[in-house]
């Protein structure tokens, strides 16, 4: 059953990777993490699909964008922790920077009085 | 980039973990959202199946994971693999065809490369081959450009040149060895004691010759050893093949020119110096007062460390002129030229190598396109499977990773047969020696191996990426749903084929221009006039020895007594002998100084003329003309006057008023004392190295005069000279069992192959143009044959509509008629920009000749005609109500 709000598969790749490494800027997280922190981040708005989530993980891990390792949590079971890598940081800066520009234009459009 | 590279592997290795883990992460959080719905309050089942639901299909998940992991390439490339080979195997005849187009093409190009490579490529097998050069004697000044060093000469140059670490000398000829009752002629190498440590070659069984016995080894005018018994070395070669590569045969004594040899040592197979047909090797000192203006002796050096060839060459030209000054009798205006050895073993083949490498690879390219005119037209019936994989989502990159696998996999069955093809041929070619340098080092190699690989590889490529990349285009939906209203795309489609098509007749033009270019050119070489009648005559090159027949003139008489015996045989016309004879490359042949003896001052008449000596009737044997006086007869005898006899041009050049008979000659004969001969008669010039040499000055001394121990015999016959060679041997076998010939060839075989090269260059060329031009117009009517089928529909209609069958006829034929004229355009200007390539190979024929340029421009468009008339045939009796009907 797929909620009325958009899901994280209506956005681009490009956009769920950015989300994806802001969260982790915060802090190494586990997949469901990630996943909680958004959907709590965005008030509901967004909901994650894991459809989604995990093809963007994998797919910037190989691309060195995080790193990933497998640890073995307080309660004891083994989770795989995300990490942000310097690398990532960068292409975050230029994520946020892309995105504040590509707002801006489309708010002046759109938010523009009749 | 490197931590990429690692990663990758350990993903290779890790593959099965990496999806467990994958699992388990999913599973995780699977488990994670149900716990955070149950503590929301649902109950367990519930938040089970919420949190399924919203993790949606994991197999997105799972699918991103294995698609970026380096082993699933390595799976999916298998995978491509076995769907190719299924597709291949539902259509035999095409792979088949395809198979063994490739394999034509890189067998072939295979073959030549692994000639080229160890002809011209490959360095000599010896160490440090760069340093290794030879050294020839030149005299501008009496326009001798190469001719052989002296003795008198070496010993000084290793002396007096530092540059060079050492200098060595050989000379070969034949010598009779005899084991047990059997003799032949064997080719033996006189060499200087440093020859073996100069070349750097040890033996392999046994030793070579140490100083001493290299020092006692002395030789008398007649090249037989005097002094101490000779110990030899054998060949590899000869050692396999005459003692069945008898361990033992080291110490044991044979019998050379009747005198006892020692075996010292065996050389490896891979020594082929000085050339590769030497059996034995014979060591030779220098005495003391070695002549310095017999020019016989071939000189090898290696360069010392750090030495540069110019150097080197200018430090022994000082040398030479240093020497000029203190001996001007013999010395003077002699100087000297230093070769790399390489070059000097290679000389001109490498030039016909390359152009018949450059042929083979167009002939490649041919056959590729061929194959990938095929896959073309096969691509079409299968479009609609590349437009469905592209609606699902399919990438352009995968579909195109996939429909290469098949001409992958046929390029690579196509190489591994070509590279059995090459293996076939090269065999073949060691049967057939083509008279090319080095040809006992060709085999095939993994350089050849390599080139096999890359020929194949770029063979899929050019075969398959045409139709591969026009499959992996997206189709339009009409032609999904199945019918195919017009066939859009088509005209894209079109110029592939026509550009293919047009390729294959333009490299068949070039090949084919290249080819008419030898076969003139060996017309030409045919029809040269060599001085003399080849036709049914047979030689029989002899080698007496000393010490049975070097005193009281019994040479004279032995090969007196043989020319009458064989004159004597049925079916001979005429016999003679010459220690010199054309085309014939045994037997001493040198030049010596001569001049009118009323012009003894002069010194332009001065020249340096080859001497032969001949019996009688050599020419009328030879069929040379006798220009003025007389041949040799009963009265040129040893108690005669000294007389000669001399070659046209030289006539003409000492005496240009025409006056040469009756008047005196002076030759020059060195140790043999300088004396005035009488010229009784003139031959016609010779062209004594056959059709690409030119004349020489040549001068003639009657053998009863100068009885040589090694002649040349000569026999005519009036049938086939060949057959008479059972029943020379057995007259030769009466006078005297222990004097075998040394090959009998006819004359005509000889001649022939002082051009052998170019016969086989043409033959080869030739070749590869017929099979270009086949599968050229292989590919026009294919192409036709194509377009008529495609075009059924619009054919009908137009018939229905009232066009004629000419109409059509023209149509089809004139499509393919002007493809084969572009392409003939095309190639001829191709041709005409190489065609500096080939002239170097020519004689007698410039590269615009209009009887080549005639043959490939008006023949091919021709036969194109013809071919195409086939399928516009068909297409006129293409029945309208049928196609219209049926749609």
């Amino acid at each position: 059953m797929r909620s009325a709000a958009p899901t994280t598969s209506d956005l681009l790749h490009g956009t769920l990777d950015a989300l994806v490494l802001k969260t982790l800027a915060g802090g190494p997280r586990h997949g469901y993490g990630i996943a909680r922190f958004l959907e709590d981040a965005t008030r509901g708005v967004l909901s994650i699909e894991e459809g989604s989530l995990y093809p963007s993980l994998y797919r910037m891990e190989r691309k060195d964008l995080v790193d990933a390792e497998w640890t073995t949590s307080e309660s004891g079971r083994r989770v795989k922790l995300y990490r942000l890598t310097p690398t990532g940081r960068a292409r975050l800066r230029a994520e946020m920077a892309a995105w504040q520009q590509f707002s801006v234009a489309i708010s002046r459009v759109l938010l523009a009085p009749a | 980039m490197l931590w990429k590279l690692r990663r990758r592997c350990w993903e290779l290795w890790h593959g099965e973990q990496l999806e467990r883990d994958a699992e388990e992460e999913l599973a995780l959080h699977l488990e994670l959202a149900a716990a955070d719905r149950v503590s929301a309050g649902l109950d367990a089942a519930e938040a089970r199946r919420r949190a399924r639901l919203e993790l949606g299909n994991p197999d997105a998940a799972r699918d991103a994971l294995r698609e970026g992991r380096a082993g699933f390439w390595v799976e999916s490339v298998g995978k491509d693999a076995i769907l190719a080979l299924r597709a291949l195997r539902s259509r035999p005849a095409f792979a088949a065809v395809c198979t063994l187009t490739v394999a034509l093409g890189v067998g072939a190009s295979t073959a030549l490369f692994a000639v080229v490579d160890a002809v011209v490529l490959k360095p000599l097998p010896l160490p440090d081959p760069s340093a290794l050069v030879r050294i020839y004697d030149v005299n501008p000044s009496k326009g001798v450009e190469r001719s052989g060093v002296t003795t008198g000469n070496l010993a000084d140059w290793r002396r007096l040149a530092p540059r060079y670490r050492g200098i060595a000398g050989h000379y070969t000829m034949g010598r009779t060895l005899t084991v047990g009752q059997d003799s032949e002629v064997v080719l033996t190498a006189q060499v200087t004691e440093d020859f073996f440590p100069l070349l750097g070659v040890e033996a392999a069984l046994g030793r070579t010759f140490t100083s001493e016995e290299a020092r006692a080894a002395l030789y008398d005018n007649a090249a037989a050893p005097v002094g101490p018994d000779p110990v030899v070395v054998l060949s590899h070669d000869y050692w396999q093949r005459r003692f069945g590569a008898d361990p033992t045969l080291v110490g044991r004594t044979l019998v050379l020119e009747r005198r006892p040899a020692r075996v010292v040592g065996v050389m490896p197979a891979s020594f082929a110096m000085p050339a590769p047909d030497v059996q034995l090797y014979m060591p030779w000192g220098f005495s003391g007062d070695e002549p310095r203006d017999q020019h016989y002796v071939s000189a090898l050096a290696r360069l010392a460390p750090g030495a540069s060839l110019l150097e080197a060459e200018a430090e022994l030209r000082g040398v030479a002129n240093a020497l000029a000054r203190e001996h001007p009798r013999t010395n003077e205006g002699w100087t000297v030229n230093v070769v790399p050895l390489q070059q000097d073993l290679v000389g001109d083949s490498g030039r016909t190598l390359f152009v018949l490498l450059g042929a083979v690879s167009l002939l490649l390219l041919v056959a590729c396109a061929n194959v990938a005119l095929l896959s073309l037209a096969r691509g079409l019936e299968r479009g609609h499977e590349a437009s469905v994989r592209l609606a699902i989502g399919a990438t352009q990159g995968r579909l195109l990773r996939q429909f290469l696998m098949e001409p992958l996999l046929v390029s690579c069955a196509g190489g591994a047969l070509g590279a059995l093809l090459a293996v076939v041929g090269l065999a073949l070619l060691k049967h057939f020696p083509a008279g090319l340098p080095r040809i006992h080092e060709v085999a095939l190699d993994p350089r050849a191996l390599v080139f096999a690989a890359a020929a194949s590889l770029a063979a899929a490529l050019v075969s398959g990426l045409p139709a591969a990349w026009r499959r992996t285009r997206a189709q339009p939906v009409s032609e999904l749903s199945g019918t195919p209203t017009r066939v859009a795309g088509a005209g894209e489609r079109h110029r592939i084929r026509d550009a293919l098509v047009i390729a294959e007749v333009a490299m068949a033009v070039v090949l084919l221009a290249g080819a008419s270019l030898l076969v003139r050119s060996y017309q030409r070489l045919q029809a040269v006039e060599p001085g003399f009648d080849p036709r049914g005559v047979l030689v029989a090159p002899i080698f007496l020895d000393m010490e049975r027949y070097g005193h009281d003139g019994r040479s004279r008489t032995y090969y007196a007594g043989l020319i009458e015996r064989l004159t004597a045989l049925p079916g001979v016309v005429s016999a003679g002998g010459a220690t010199a004879l054309p085309a014939s490359p045994l037997g001493p042949d040198f030049e010596r100084p001569v001049w009118p003896e009323e012009s003894a001052s002069d010194e332009r008449l001065r020249r340096p003329a080859w001497v032969r000596m001949v019996t009688t009737g050599y020419f009328r044997t030879l069929g040379m003309r006798i220009e003025a006086g007389r041949a040799f007869d009963g009265r040129d005898s040893p108690d005669g006057a000294r007389t000669v006899i001399l070659s046209h041009s030289l006539a003409r050049r000492l005496w240009p008023d025409g006056g040469a008979l009756g008047r005196r000659l002076v030759v020059d004969y060195s140790t043999a004392g300088t004396y005035p001969y009488d010229v009784v008669g003139v031959v016609n010039d010779v062209r004594f190295g056959g059709p690409r040499s030119e004349p020489r000055y040549e001068i003639y001394l009657p053998h009863a005069q100068r009885p040589y121990l090694i002649l040349n015999v000569a026999v005519r016959t009036s049938e086939d000279p060949r057959r008479l060679a059972p029943a020379v041997r057995q007259v030769l076998r009466e006078l005297d069992p222990g004097k075998p010939a040394h090959g009998i060839h006819s004359l005509e075989d000889l001649l022939g192959a002082t051009y052998s090269r170019d016969r086989h260059a043409m033959l080869v060329l030739s070749a590869f143009a017929c099979v270009a031009s086949v599968l050229a117009l292989l590919g026009i009517h294919g192409v036709l044959a194509h377009r008529v089928r495609e075009r059924t529909r619009e054919i009908g209609i137009r018939v229905a509509i009232g066009a004629e069958r000419g109409h059509v006829l023209r149509w089809i034929a004139g499509y393919g008629l002007r493809l084969m004229l572009v392409g003939v355009a095309v190639g001829g200007a191709l041709a005409a920009t190489s065609a500096r390539v080939v002239s170097g190979l020519l004689f007698g024929v410039s590269p615009a000749d209009p009887a080549a340029a005639a043959l490939v421009l008006l023949a091919l468009p021709l036969v194109g005609l013809v071919i195409s008339l086939h399928p516009a045939w068909r297409a006129t009796r293409i029945d309208a109500a049928v196609v219209l009907r049926t749609g």
